[in-house]
């Protein structure tokens, strides 16, 4: 029995669990290209300032509705902004909407999810018909009309955002704490004397981490179309700070004379959300364990 | 004799369902003395687990336990839930039968017996780390330092049986509670668990609860054998004195279902089986619960409910017509 403990080299768990992640996600063209789509567009609004030629807020009454040139390469606005330097500051407005409204709306719903669901009985069905209730509006109608209560701001929309994308994210966290909780391993840390917050917190949700990462990946686009639907209804971002939401908006009342004003934020909303879409599908794959490739 | 470690008396738990009460464990009561091994067996559903996690109220809110508890003079039955999950883990701690799905799959087998270690006797991560490492070798895994760091299921099942029963001598229990620790895993893992727990015994003292439905792993390691049948307690004796003299029909049964191919030529018979099965506990019992099975079931067994009486020192039995066949 003993004799055999020669100090063989496993190889480190971690780093073989995470090459064959990372292989499975190699094979997968359109996650990657999602992948490389979100994080040159995280890259961008990170380096706003640096990337942007011109200062978006900069009105050239010489080039009002210009076509694109060497000099403003996607052309100008209505007042002579620079077009590419409002995209590029615009995506700032996105990024943080989508983020941080996703991770309000996981600080919020996962703990009370997870409650839901492994505690079961009234306070489950408190929690889940609440969600219910909730769920019944759509995601946008949810957060414009709390955005129109909080009050227009970019910081607010974020809030209505969040708050809007709570109840899909409990529902989730419940649904999978309610079937992680009949498994052994639960019982097996009462009996090692675990109170509740020790298995809420240190066994059943590290069991749910894929399915969260997954989550997010599908909420962040959907808050990223959110705040730009928000700015766009004077709910969010307001002018002349840019946003992809009020481009479109300004963009309306020239929609004869220069269509590409519209194209242009309306083409940037399309693919950031499409990246992290196709990125949270090639994830979840990945994660699933039924995966066969 | 001293003072037992532990000292159940008159134990019942009823378990409320939709289709009424069933009777999983009928006035059962037992002790077990310090650093012994005490086997429980019988049939599967005759209540053997469901004795066992209630002594630490494991069992789900529709179980109402009575009777007593007492562990080193304490009363775990009326333990509030705080000073209860001290004892768990703790004084009491407990070994599963399935090997596979107990330990947690995500979190790395060294942090989860750390985790016991920081959460009852409050050491250090490096302190945990030091004693998990020793841990791992007393349970003879080798390589502990690089095992620590693996997931669940890198392991085999015997390995992560030794993981398990690692974590529950974590913290030095007095009672170790192995609920069917081998069944899961193939025969020459199980001599080497019991092998293990045998030396575990030895060198730490700890009082060790197997609860098995395999006369032969009881023979091998237990002190004393209970013998439980549809909630009551059937026979209990020393291990010894069950071999050589059974006196209740069930134990002869049971006995007699134990295939033995090395014995003698007239030992060596067809393998006999006990005919039926496990009564439904939904009704407390008026007559002997094993009388439907039994050749020497009577009038008597079946009008009447049979008293345990002792029919040699230490050797108890709850039968009408006790004795050897």
């Amino acid at each position: 029995m003993t004799t055999v403990d020669a100090p063989v080299a496993l190889p480190n768990p971690r780093a073989r669990r995470r090459r064959l992640l990372r292989k499975r996600f190699l094979r997968r063209p359109m996650a990657v290209a999602g992948l490389i789509v979100v994080v040159g567009f995280v890259v961008v609004a990170i380096f706003a300032p640096l990337l942007a030629p011109y200062d978006p807020g900069a009105t050239d009454f010489n080039a009002l509705l210009a076509h694109p040139s060497p000099e403003h390469w996607l052309g100008t606005d209505e007042l002579g902004r620079d077009e590419l330097s409002r995209l590029i500051w615009g995506a700032r407005a996105s990024i943080q909407a989508g983020v941080f409204a996703t991770v309000l709306a996981m600080v919020v719903a996962v703990p009370i999810g997870l409650v839901a669901g492994y505690y079961r009985g009234w306070i489950d069905t408190v929690i889940a018909r609440l969600t219910d209730v909730l769920l019944a509006f759509p995601f946008l109608i949810l957060a414009v009309g709390l955005a129109a209560i909080l009050g227009p701001s970019l910081m607010n929309a974020t809030i209505a955002l969040g708050i809007a994308a709570m109840p899909g994210l409990i529902r989730v966290a419940r649904g999978e704490a309610l079937a992680l909780r009949e498994e052994d391993f639960v019982p097996a840390a009462v009996a090692n004397g675990a109170n509740d917050m020790t298995i809420i917190f240190r066994h059943i949700l590290p069991n749910m981490t894929s399915t969260l990462l997954v989550q997010a990946t599908l909420t962040i686009p959907a808050a990223i179309i959110g705040e730009a639907v928000l700015s766009f209804l004077g709910l969010g971002v307001q002018p002349p700070t840019p946003s992809w939401g009020t481009m479109l908006q300004d963009a309306q009342s020239y929609l004869a004379q220069a269509p590409r004003l519209a194209v242009y934020p309306g083409l940037a909303i399309v693919i950031a959300a499409l990246a992290f879409n196709v990125l949270g599908d090639g994830l979840r794959d990945i994660f699933d364990p039924r995966t066969t490739r | 004799m001293a003072a037992p470690l532990l000292d159940v008396a008159d134990l019942s738990v009823r378990f409320e369902t939709d289709d009424g009460p069933v009777h999983a464990v009928d006035k059962l009561s037992f002790t077990l003395a310090h650093g012994e091994v005490l086997g429980i067996v019988g049939e599967s559903g005759c209540g053997k687990s469901v004795t066992c996690m209630s002594l630490v109220r494991l069992l789900p809110e529709t179980a109402v336990i009575s009777g007593s508890v007492h562990f080193d003079g304490v009363d775990l039955l009326a333990l509030s839930p705080r000073r209860l999950r001290q004892v768990r883990g703790r004084q009491i701690s407990f070994v599963f039968q399935e090997p596979m799905t107990s330990l947690n799959p995500v979190i790395r087998v060294g942090r989860q017996i750390g985790e016991v270690l920081q959460k009852h006797l409050n050491l250090s991560g490096r302190d945990a780390r030091d004693r998990t490492i020793e841990l791992l070798q007393l349970v003879r895994i080798p390589a502990p330092e690089q095992r620590l760091d693996e997931y669940p299921h890198q392991l085999s099942g015997g390995m992560r049986q030794r993981v398990m029963i690692a974590m529950a001598l974590a913290c030095d229990p007095k009672v170790l509670i192995a609920d069917e620790p081998t069944t899961a895993l193939d025969v020459t893992i199980q001599a080497s668990i019991l092998d293990l727990m045998r030396d575990i015994r030895e060198r730490l003292g700890t009082a060790i609860v197997l609860i098995t439905h395999n006369l032969g792993v009881v023979a091998d390691i237990a002190d004393r054998v209970l013998v439980m049948y549809a909630g009551r307690k059937a026979e209990e004796a020393p291990v010894a004195d069950l071999y050589a003299e059974p006196q209740h029909p069930y134990t002869i049964g049971l006995l007699n279902a134990i295939p033995r191919p090395y014995e003698s030529e007239d030992a060596r018979r067809r393998l006999r089986e006990i005919p039926g099965r496990v009564p439904s506990l939904r009704e407390l019992p008026t007559m002997c619960a094993f009388a439907d099975r039994c050749p020497r079931a009577d009038e008597l067994s079946r009008t009447n409910v049979p008293e345990l009486r002792m029919v040699a020192p230490n050797h108890l039995v709850a039968c009408f017509h006790p004795g050897p066949e």
